[in-house]
């Protein structure tokens, strides 16, 4: 008994159609990523998005007044959103607003009030404080709780922190407290005396280090 | 004209086919029909809105108020279009229905597939169909949520913010699918025209190609049948065909529901983007999401921080209460037909008390979305001290555990009622049908 089974020398259509169909996905799928690649365009570090550097003065942010340097005898217990004010390459005054995480926020506390964990060398007279006012959360701007006096809260998820004691989360998902930065007076006017003393939204620590470093090197 | 028609296209054989398919006649089966009108007035709404929006956020000068020649008045082109459109006659009244519509849209779908829940109506053979008119919702919700970022005021501003920020706290893959998603950092040059390009193009073609689906499906696979079909004809289909009995009540209805609508729209305003203003570093009080997406802000508001590091990604919060929630959320609702099957193909809409688990389960899911829907207030339950801050997080918690319980045991107490309740009368209609038959 011989059962003759036909060995077919060329490939089946079966086979032939599932190979063309693996083959036309790969590619698609290959394409698909290249295009996705594009959605992506480059990020170019440009003076009006960079983070606030040393020296950058500190001039209203709400509409009314936008551009106007901040007077110390302004501040008080009442949030004051500020942008940080640098020069462009010609030397001319340019606020750094390309990037609206560069929004700060501005409080004066009377003495002894402000304590730890805020880094009191990096306020004025342990009076002044800046933040970044973007929520380390999902990136909404912090407000003044208008329920508790001297208290920050986030509207997007009530988010709350405490700008006397380093800006903490005390409610609300937050992960981080609100990143302090290191400012002084020059005159009557506020100056920026160096980089976010932490990592401010949206940055991770590695990116921050990362911007931080290639800020200092266009500034250069 | 009939003939000549017939002639080419075969007509008839369509009529045959599709025109003459049986409708159920019950108003429940309404829901779906209303879910597809609303997406065909989205359609032209949308189309017609499409006209005179300007989809780029680069800045303009403002033609109400442009400012003076050293220091202009400028705007985003997006927001001024929508300034301007508010301003043509009936501009503001048609962006109203368009919102109105989108929310109707969604109610209906949401009842629609309550129904389907409760009856039974997803298991074999309409699997296919409930996954997705899963899909359906999912890609209605995401072009709502990319719909109200398109007029780019400042409520717009921030509620892509923070999408953007929950596309950003997927671990790993995050920050590069946010600036992929949105063009780049956030607020980049071209993130307008990009959510245009999805809200008018990417997910009204998905919404559409799926919606043929669901019909195709539904047709091939005919609607689950009322049970009085059963009564009436077993295992035959029973209802009222397309043409001419059901076009009729069909088209009654959506003029009845468009004019509902049209009257909403002309009394209840919907997001002033004037009063809003353009883009700004003020944020916006007590901002929230649209009702269907409410659960998920109110996941957030209670949630608390924390963050974890594994392998060089970050968890947090914020994806834990924004993506891996709602993933489960939805999860359980796709597993639906896999966990409650039958054997054999389900003609009939089953009873919902006959299955007092599913009902049972069901209520306490809802009664779940809507307490967690309410800690989406929680700012304002404190604003009116109803809660405090200290005890707000702790209340809205064992509410969100207390309240789908106590729902689950009610609803299974009721249900043991109404049977009790009922087979003391088939006793008693029993008892008095053997006494008359003496
Ligand atoms: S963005 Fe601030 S709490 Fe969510």
């Amino acid at each position: 008994m011989t059962r003759y089974r036909k060995q077919d020398p060329e490939i089946t259509r079966r086979r032939f159609i599932n190979a063309a169909m693996g083959t036309t996905a790969t590619v698609g799928i290959v394409s698909l990523v290249g295009v996705l690649g594009t959605a992506n365009p480059v990020f170019r570090l440009t003076r009006d998005k960079m983070p606030p550097v040393e020296g950058d003065v500190l001039v209203h942010a709400s509409a009314s007044k936008e551009g106007e340097v901040i007077k110390v005898s302004e501040l008080s217990e009442q949030l004051i959103r500020a942008w940080p004010m640098g020069k462009d390459k010609e030397g001319n005054n340019l606020i750094r607003k390309g990037d609206p995480n560069n929004v700060l926020a501005l409080y004066r506390f009377p003495k002894g009030q402000i304590v730890a964990p805020t880094n009191l060398d990096a306020t004025v007279d342990g009076e002044i404080v800046a933040y970044s006012d973007i929520c380390t959360h999902a990136g909404c701007s912090v407000s003044d709780d208008d329920q508790q006096e001297g208290q920050m809260k986030c509207p997007c998820h009530s988010g709350q922190y405490d700008p006397k004691r380093g800006c903490v989360v005390v409610g609300g998902p937050p992960p981080r407290p609100l990143a302090q930065l290191p400012i002084k007076q020059d005159g009557d006017k506020l100056v920026v005396a160096g980089f976010f003393l932490e990592n401010p939204y949206p940055f991770t620590e590695s990116e921050w280090e990362a911007r931080k470093e290639a800020v200092k090197a266009q500034l250069a | 004209m009939n003939q000549w028609l017939d002639e080419r296209l075969h007509i008839s054989r369509l009529n045959d086919k599709f025109l003459r398919k049986a409708f159920p006649v019950h108003h429940s089966f309404f829901l779906g029909e209303i879910t597809l009108f609303s997406l065909i007035i989205l359609i032209i709404t949308g189309i017609v809105l499409a006209l005179s929006y300007e989809p780029s956020n680069s800045l303009v000068v403002n033609s109400f108020d442009p400012g003076t020649a050293d220091k202009p008045n400028m705007l985003p082109a997006a927001y001024h279009s929508v300034l301007k459109l508010n301003a043509m006659p009936f501009g503001d009244m048609l962006r109203r229905v368009h919102h109105w519509m989108a929310n109707i849209m969604v109610a209906a779908a949401v009842i629609h597939m309550m129904r389907i829940y409760f009856t039974g109506a997803f298991k074999k053979p309409r699997e296919i169909n409930w996954w997705i008119g899963m899909l359906l919702l999912i890609f209605a919700a995401l072009t709502a949520v990319t719909g109200y970022i398109l007029p780019y005021d400042n409520y717009s501003y921030n509620t892509v913010k923070v999408v953007y920020g929950i596309a950003a706290s997927i671990p790993w893959i995050g920050t590069w699918l946010a600036q992929a998603a949105f063009a780049g950092n956030f607020p980049g040059d071209g993130i307008i025209p990009r959510i245009y390009g999805y809200h008018i193009m990417l997910l009204p073609g998905i919404l559409l190609a799926l919606t043929g689906a669901h019909m195709l499906i539904m047709i091939k696979q005919k609607h689950t049948q009322p049970q009085y079909a059963k009564r009436i004809a077993y295992k035959k289909i029973v209802g009222v065909p397309l043409l001419t009995q059901q076009t009729p009540i069909m088209l009654m209805l959506t003029l009845l529901f468009a004019g509902i609508v049209l009257l909403f729209a002309a009394f209840i305003p919907v997001h002033p983007s004037e009063f809003f203003g353009p883009p700004s570093t003020t944020p916006i009080n007590n901002i929230k999401p649209d009702w269907y997406l409410l659960w998920i802000f109110g996941a957030l508001a209670i949630i608390p921080s924390f963050e974890f590091n594994i392998f060089g990604g970050i968890i947090g919060s914020e994806f834990t209460g924004a993506i891996l929630l709602p993933t489960v959320v939805l999860g359980a609702m796709f597993a639906v037909p896999m966990l409650d099957r039958s054997k054999d193909n389900n003609y009939y809409a089953e009873n919902p008390t006959n299955h007092p688990v599913r009902l049972a389960i069901g209520t306490a899911f809802m009664a779940l979305l809507i307490v967690m829907s309410v800690a989406g207030y929680k700012p304002d339950l404190i604003s009116a001290n109803v809660l405090t801050t200290a005890n707000a997080n702790t209340v809205l918690w064992i509410l969100i555990f207390v309240v789908p319980a106590v729902t689950y045991f009610a609803t299974i107490g009721i249900v043991r009622g109404i049977r009790a309740l009922r087979e003391a009368d088939e006793r008693d209609s029993l008892a008095h049908s053997a006494a008359a038959d003496d």
